[in-house]
């Protein structure tokens, strides 16, 4: 009857979330309570499917790199409750005492790395970076506009000549940008 | 990066999908069904919780169901009597009399309390009363204060019955599924019905679905295109002493019905807001709107631009589309 979060989850493994995302108990609760109600067909993982399912994700324009970025670690195109709480703790806003967690300022520019590495080869091409700037225009900019675009980014961002953007140039670029705060979201508890 | 952030905050919470699940209630209110995450508080609590529950199942349940017998049978039967008179007046004040009665029957059946406001404004024949829409007893508590012909889709079951027990009587409007997708027919429908002055107003729920009763999702623009005079009605429920929504793909008809007579009560405010015509030269969306904001303001609900039939469907492409449009525009500024 009804939709009680029945917990499945065993006490050590709550600790193990606990540890490796910085989570308290009630946030745990709560992301345990929304993969639950994302979880129509209440097989225990979540698919893809599930997450476009959302409205606000389905019309933001980098809802499939976002998507894709849960489920870099899965191996059948479906993930735990565990894959989706580490992914989601990258966001968890920076603490001054905590070191090399999940959240920290590297973590945070690799998550957003990824939205433009679509093939996951470590480097950003300037064929990638266009094909991102098509899902976030649509059709309103002209490909010669866009692809002005694309070119004076790789310049200004290329130092080491190979016409490639790597991570750490990606970084580097970001320097002056406040990475903590655009890439973190207030949980409630 | 922004979209980056605003998709993730999307996966968190989000300002649709929770619409279609029971409100949260700030604290518990003794039911077990709103007891999301169990834990054990104190001893005290669990007494008061055993006694509520022997009280709400073993006292309130078995008058409550009497009631529903009751009031069922007698709507039958008044509507069946009353189908063998002639068309006419004293047809037309017998129906009244009875159809509020059974209703009120029915409402305290499911242990209703209703209080009324603004009675002034309620609905007259040839008009359309729109409401905002939480359940199907939403019917039966606007149906105790004023009779209404009734529009939907025609159902089997025992929703099919009453359906069809009522249609004797006065005219109400029934569909085949496969007529509700003709919009033509529709409306064709809607306008016979409205210009007759002799005739109930019709009550119509413009979502189109159940939404939970903290917001007010799109209302679809037909019953805003027919003409005629709109009477709006702001409904809120109080979900400390029970929740009305329906849930129809967590639980069928007779489950539901169950938890609401075994709730503690079903009180809820109707607000009845001044009848509002569309204004020359004002299209239907946006008469539609118009109305949506007053009854959500009214009953303090958050007013949403989302469809409600994103319960069941994927949102279009063309909500996307205009996002991009939004980004595009950021980055030609540049």
């Amino acid at each position: 009857m009804g939709n009680k979060s029945s917990l499945v989850l065993k006490p050590e493994e709550w600790e193990e979330i606990k540890q490796e995302t910085g989570f308290t108990q009630n946030q745990i609760s709560r992301l345990y309570g929304r993969f639950t109600s994302l979880d129509k067909m209440n097989t225990g993982t979540l698919g893809r499917e599930d997450f476009l399912r959302i409205p606000e994700l389905a019309i933001n324009p980098l809802g499939d790199r976002i998507v894709h970025a849960f489920f870099s670690e899965s191996l059948d195109g479906t993930i735990n409750f565990r894959q989706f709480v580490r992914v989601l703790s990258r966001f968890r806003r920076i603490k001054e005492s905590e070191k090399d967690k999940l959240n920290s300022r590297e973590e945070k520019l690799r998550f957003a790395f990824r939205m433009y590495d679509l093939d996951d080869d470590d480097k950003i091409s300037r064929d990638e970076l266009l094909a991102v700037l098509h899902m976030l225009v649509g059709v309103d900019i002209s490909e010669e506009q866009l692809a002005s675009i694309a070119d004076r980014t790789i310049m200004e961002a290329d130092t080491d000549g190979d016409r490639l953007i790597s991570f750490e140039e990606f970084c580097a670029t970001l320097e002056r940008t406040d990475i903590e705060e655009k890439m973190s979201i207030r949980f409630l508890h | 990066m922004d979209f980056v952030k605003a998709g993730v905050e999307a996966i968190i919470e989000d300002e649709v999908t929770k619409r279609f699940l029971a409100e949260e209630l700030p604290s518990w209110n003794l039911l077990t069904r709103t007891n999301k995450n169990y834990h054990y508080i104190s001893l005290k609590v669990t007494i008061l919780w055993g006694i509520g529950f022997f009280l709400r199942y073993f006292v309130f349940l078995p008058l409550r169901v009497t009631l529903l017998w009751l009031g069922v049978g007698w709507l039958i039967i008044s509507n069946a009597a009353i189908g063998c008179l002639q068309n006419g007046p004293l047809k037309r004040w017998a129906y009244w009399h009875a159809s509020l009665m059974s209703f009120c029957i029915l409402a305290r059946a499911l242990s209703a309390v209703i209080t009324y406001h603004n009675r002034e404004n309620r609905a007259k024949g040839g008009g359309i009363c729109v409401a905002n829409h939480t359940s199907p007893i939403d019917v039966v508590m606007l149906a105790s204060d004023n009779c209404y012909a009734l529009i939907g889709q025609r159902q089997g079951g025992f929703l099919g019955l009453l359906q069809r027990g009522l249609a004797r009587a006065t005219s109400h409007i029934w569909f085949e599924r496969c007529e509700l997708k003709d919009r033509v027919l529709v409306t064709k429908r809607l306008k016979q019905h409205v210009e007759d002055p002799e005739k109930l107003p019709i009550l119509i729920f413009p979502e189109g679905t159940c939404i939970n009763n903290t917001s007010v999702m799109m209302f679809k623009k037909g019953s805003f295109d027919v003409g005629g005079t709109i009477y709006p009605v702001a409904i809120k429920y109080d979900p400390r002493f029970g929740d009305a929504f329906w849930d129809s793909s967590k639980q069928g008809y007779f489950h539901y019905l169950l938890m609401m007579m075994t709730s503690w009560a079903i009180v809820c405010d109707v607000w009845y807001l001044k009848p509002m015509t569309r204004k020359e030269g004002e299209t239907a969306v946006k008469f539609a709107n118009r109305v949506k904001s007053e009854i959500a303001r009214k009953g303090g609900l958050v007013d949403l631009m989302w469809d409600g039939q994103l319960k069941r469907t994927n949102v279009k492409a063309e909500w996307k589309a205009r996002q991009q449009e939004e980004y595009s525009r950021l980055i030609k500024l540049d």
